[in-house]
């Protein structure tokens, strides 16, 4: 048993079910035996870790897809243990540098060397260098970005580096030159639709238009999300019917929940709740600047047109010193601080103005 | 212990070879302070060249001349230590908690000698005198631990030519010497009775070794003759707070230690202990050196030493020196006393003495209720410069503190607004890691800002809570992973968290 999302992710480039066009490129790209370091960027859920994937299939063939676990552990400068997770087969390697957190940079540098440094045995007429996949390349450190720029160059021999990024304005220029970007677009919503159906079709399910409608838009057009909404609803309720209730993520309807709290009241005690309920969120492991894109979304849509302009200026403040700063907490209460102070001041006029 | 005495008996201790050369007021047991510095003495006047001789008989001479007894001992802070218990500046009921737990001892002496007594307390504020002035009272012979430095190791041992000199374990050493310095006496004291103390902790036990301290006094408690104290000055830092890492609580209930712990000393014993040492000041033997100081030389003295009285009587010893210039004081703050009649001034000397040191607490205290000048309605009156150079060391740590606890204190959410934006760009300049100045810059910003902000501070009472520490732990049910399968790896913690975490749940609870 698996989830939908991998059990029918598209194995091979000619089987993608959009952007067929660039497909077709990529496979030329492997014709030629050789390829640069790659760098797929697109939003969350657009299907670059499929193309990747396919991409590796194409080169090594079927042992690509003979995926075995791995822990791996480096040693920091500061003789610190750190264990990573990776995944791989004998061709490639996947690695998220990002869960090391501030060691991610010994994280880069080790795995690249481990790799690199072990050529490729030619059994029969194999490519002679492996593949490092680092995924969430975005949220390496710029010192991990700065270490992985050189031994990019070095081991460039006997190993590639695929990146996949959701933003490459977090990537350092030095990378961003030294690698062929290929943007993978948000599959647009007819093709969403297209794929949940099909999705269904070999589930043997019967799937209602206006649903798929329904949880294409809830998805954001986030492929990955809309698949594992599908299937979250499938197993609440079968058979589907058009208005069903559609499974959220549940860290969604807590911020909502939190946004609302935020406008019904503006006092230092409900800013202590509301910290403590984003620092419940954080402990979550939601990604700071998820809640933080969330909180003003949410915000925005409950205040008055007036204030929209100035919360929004207030929220790109606070996003850049989150950004910059250490301690997330700090910026998101600072955010909703500042919020509360706006809207305060806004019932207050409102009040005075009914008066007159 | 037998009534024989046989001087060719090889001692457990190497006393006996040095016996007939050191004078034998001087010499004590090996490794107590006045031993190890007698025999540093008795080596170096038997390695002197006569050119140092030469210059020691110059120096004689010329102090001879000058007319100047040389009455200062070696330590001229010996000549003031309390010799009784009513000298002691500390306050009385800690003398009588170490009194009891001697009694205690004496109490328990055929039974269980061994009894373990654990001394803390701030730097100065008197353990050690309090300890050695009861344990004369006592009639208790007191045997210290000093670290053993590698040469002295060689030295000690170099008296015995023919054995050759070796290098032990400091841990043996110390554990020898807890074994054995309770057990035999110096065959050069009549005093039966002795009392270990360790004020200095052999370096091995303060690196990791706690298991092995724990065994050695586990020893101790078993085959040890005579009590043993411990005495550990409190340290701000949690690494090196010995009492917190070597003493567990665990430790002292399992060992029955007794734990006193000694404040600083307040300010009107620490009066009038400056009172004694200035009337001692002018008794006859030390007349030649000292001259009286002023009143408000004396008062901004304890002031400034903040109750650690070792630190006040350095001060005191420097500042009425015959021939030195009256020590500079500058006022400090006017507080006004007993509803603003009386206005009584405060002074702290200028140059010397302790740099005024607050706790974590007491200067949240001064962040939260940020109080200002009496005449001066603009101007703080603790500036937030001086808090801030306070924590420089560890600006996060403040930090964080302030945001987890600021919020009570407010009473309108402009203000926090304010107060909260300036903690994030501290936040932002502490992150910033190519220029070190600019860590206090952001901690003074913090600082300054919560405390400009709070325009009407809420009063009464807040507990103090420490910074949340965010543990991030998404560990998967096997039922998760088994339907994530091999890929799960390849999927981020955040990215779990935000996109698969909630699905992933719902899913695996309804199929089941």
């Amino acid at each position: 048993m698996a989830l939908w999302v991998d059990k029918y992710r598209p194995r091979e480039l000619s089987k993608l079910d959009y952007h067929k066009d660039q497909a077709e490129n990529l496979r030329n790209l492997c014709k030629q035996s050789d390829f640069p370091h790659l760098m797929f960027y697109g939003p969350s859920g657009a299907g670059k870790k499929t193309r990747i994937m396919c991409l590796l299939r194409e080169m090594y063939g079927a042992g690509v897809e003979r995926l075995r676990n791995e822990t791996m552990s480096f040693t920091t400068p500061s003789n610190r243990k750190i264990e990573v997770m990776t995944v791989g087969s004998n061709y490639h390697l996947e690695v998220n540098p990002s869960d090391a957190g501030m060691y991610d940079r010994t994280v880069v540098i080790d795995l690249i060397k481990q790799v690199a440094q072990t050529h490729q045995i030619d059994i029969n007429g194999q490519r002679e260098f492996k593949v490092i996949v680092i995924s969430e390349g975005d949220e390496l450190t710029k010192d991990a970005q700065h270490a992985l720029r050189r031994t990019m160059e070095k081991y460039v021999a006997t190993c590639r580096i695929i990146l996949s990024v959701n933003s490459t304005s977090r990537i350092i220029p030095a990378i961003r030159s030294r690698c062929l970007g290929i943007r993978v677009p948000a599959p647009s919503e007819n093709e969403m639709t297209a794929v949940l159906q099909s999705t269904c079709k070999r589930e043997g399910l019967v799937l209602p238009p206006e649903l798929a409608k329904r949880v294409v838009e809830k998805s954001e057009r986030n492929m990955r999300r809309a698949l594992l909404m599908l299937e979250a609803s499938k197993v609440q309720q079968y058979p589907f019917t058009a208005q069903q209730q559609i499974a959220e993520l549940d860290w969604q309807v807590y911020l909502r929940e939190t946004a609302t709290q935020i406008v019904s009241e503006q006092t230092p005690a409900k800013l202590e709740k509301i910290r403590d309920r984003l620092y419940e969120l954080l402990s979550q492991g939601v990604p700071p600047n998820l809640i933080f894109r969330g909180l003003v979304e949410q915000l925005v849509n409950n205040c008055d047109m007036s204030i929209k302009a100035k919360t929004l200026e207030y929220a790109t403040q606070y996003e850049h010193r989150m950004q910059n700063g250490a301690k997330h907490i700090f910026h998101l209460e600072a955010f909703v601080a500042q919020f509360m102070n706006i809207y305060k001041k806004f019932l207050a006029e409102l009040v005075m103005t009914d008066d007159f | 212990m037998s009534a024989k005495r046989k001087p060719w008996v090889k001692s457990a201790f190497s006393e006996l070879n040095m016996t007939p050369k050191a004078s034998p007021t001087a010499a004590s047991v090996k490794r107590t302070r006045s031993a190890s510095a007698a025999a540093a003495g008795k080596s170096r006047s038997q390695n002197t060249t006569p050119t140092t001789d030469a210059v020691v008989d110059l120096t004689v001479k010329e102090n001879e001349k000058d007319g100047l007894t040389p009455t200062v001992s070696d330590n001229w802070m010996e000549g003031f230590a309390p010799t009784t218990s009513d000298d002691l500046a500390v306050h009385p009921k800690k003398v009588c908690d170490v009194r009891n737990w001697l009694q205690h001892c004496e109490a328990m002496r055929k039974k269980h000698p061994a009894q373990i007594c654990l001394l803390t307390g701030p730097a100065g504020c008197g353990k050690t005198a309090t300890l050695r002035v009861l344990a004369q009272e006592f009639g208790y012979e007191l045997q210290e631990w000093i670290n053993p430095t590698d040469c002295e190791e060689i030295n000690a041992l170099g008296d015995q030519p023919n054995e050759g000199s070796y290098m032990g374990s400091q841990l043996v050493a110390f554990k020898s010497f807890l074994l054995r310095a309770s057990r035999y006496k110096s065959l050069l004291t009549a005093q039966n009775k002795r009392l270990l103390l360790v004020e200095d902790f052999p370096n091995v036990l303060l690196k990791d070794a706690t298991a092995t301290f724990e065994d050695l006094l586990d020893e101790y408690v078993n085959y040890g003759k005579s009590p043993l104290v411990f005495i550990v000055a409190d340290s701000k830092s949690r690494a090196l707070n010995i009492s917190y890492k070597l003493f567990t609580d665990q430790l002292k209930a399992k060992l029955r230690i007794e734990h006193i712990s000694f404040n600083s000393i307040a300010a009107t014993i620490m009066q009038k202990s400056m009172k004694r040492f200035a009337t001692m000041m002018q008794q006859q033997q030390h007349k030649a050196l000292y001259k009286v100081p002023t009143q408000t030389v004396l008062d901004s003295i304890v002031v400034c030493a903040q109750g650690d009285i070792r630190n006040a009587l350095i001060n005191l010893h420097f500042g009425s020196l015959k021939g030195a210039p009256s020590m500079a004081t500058k006022q400090l703050n006017v507080t006004a006393t007993s509803k603003g009649r009386k206005r009584k001034a405060t002074n702290t000397l200028k140059s010397i003495g302790r740099d005024e040191s607050i706790t974590m607490m007491h200067a949240l205290g001064r962040v939260f209720n940020p109080k200002y000048n009496e005449d001066n309605d603009k101007c703080l009156l603790h500036s937030p410069e001086e808090i801030a150079e306070a924590f420089c060391i560890e600006p996060r740590n403040f930090i964080n503190f302030v945001h987890a606890n600021y919020l009570p204190h407010f009473h309108d959410v402009a203000n926090v607004n304010a107060a909260v934006n300036d903690i994030g760009l501290a936040d932002m300049l502490l992150h910033e890691y190519r220029d070190d100045s600019l860590s206090l810059v952001g901690l003074t910003i913090a600082v300054r800002g919560c405390m400009v902000a709070n325009v009407a501070p809420v009063s009464g009472w807040m507990p103090v809570r420490g910074p949340k520490r965010l543990t991030i732990e998404p560990q998967l049910t096997p039922a998760e992973q088994k339907l994530l399968g091999v890929g799960y790896a390849g999927i981020s913690k955040r990215l779990y968290a935000s996109e698969y975490s909630s699905f992933v749940k719902t899913i695996v609870k309804q199929t089941n």
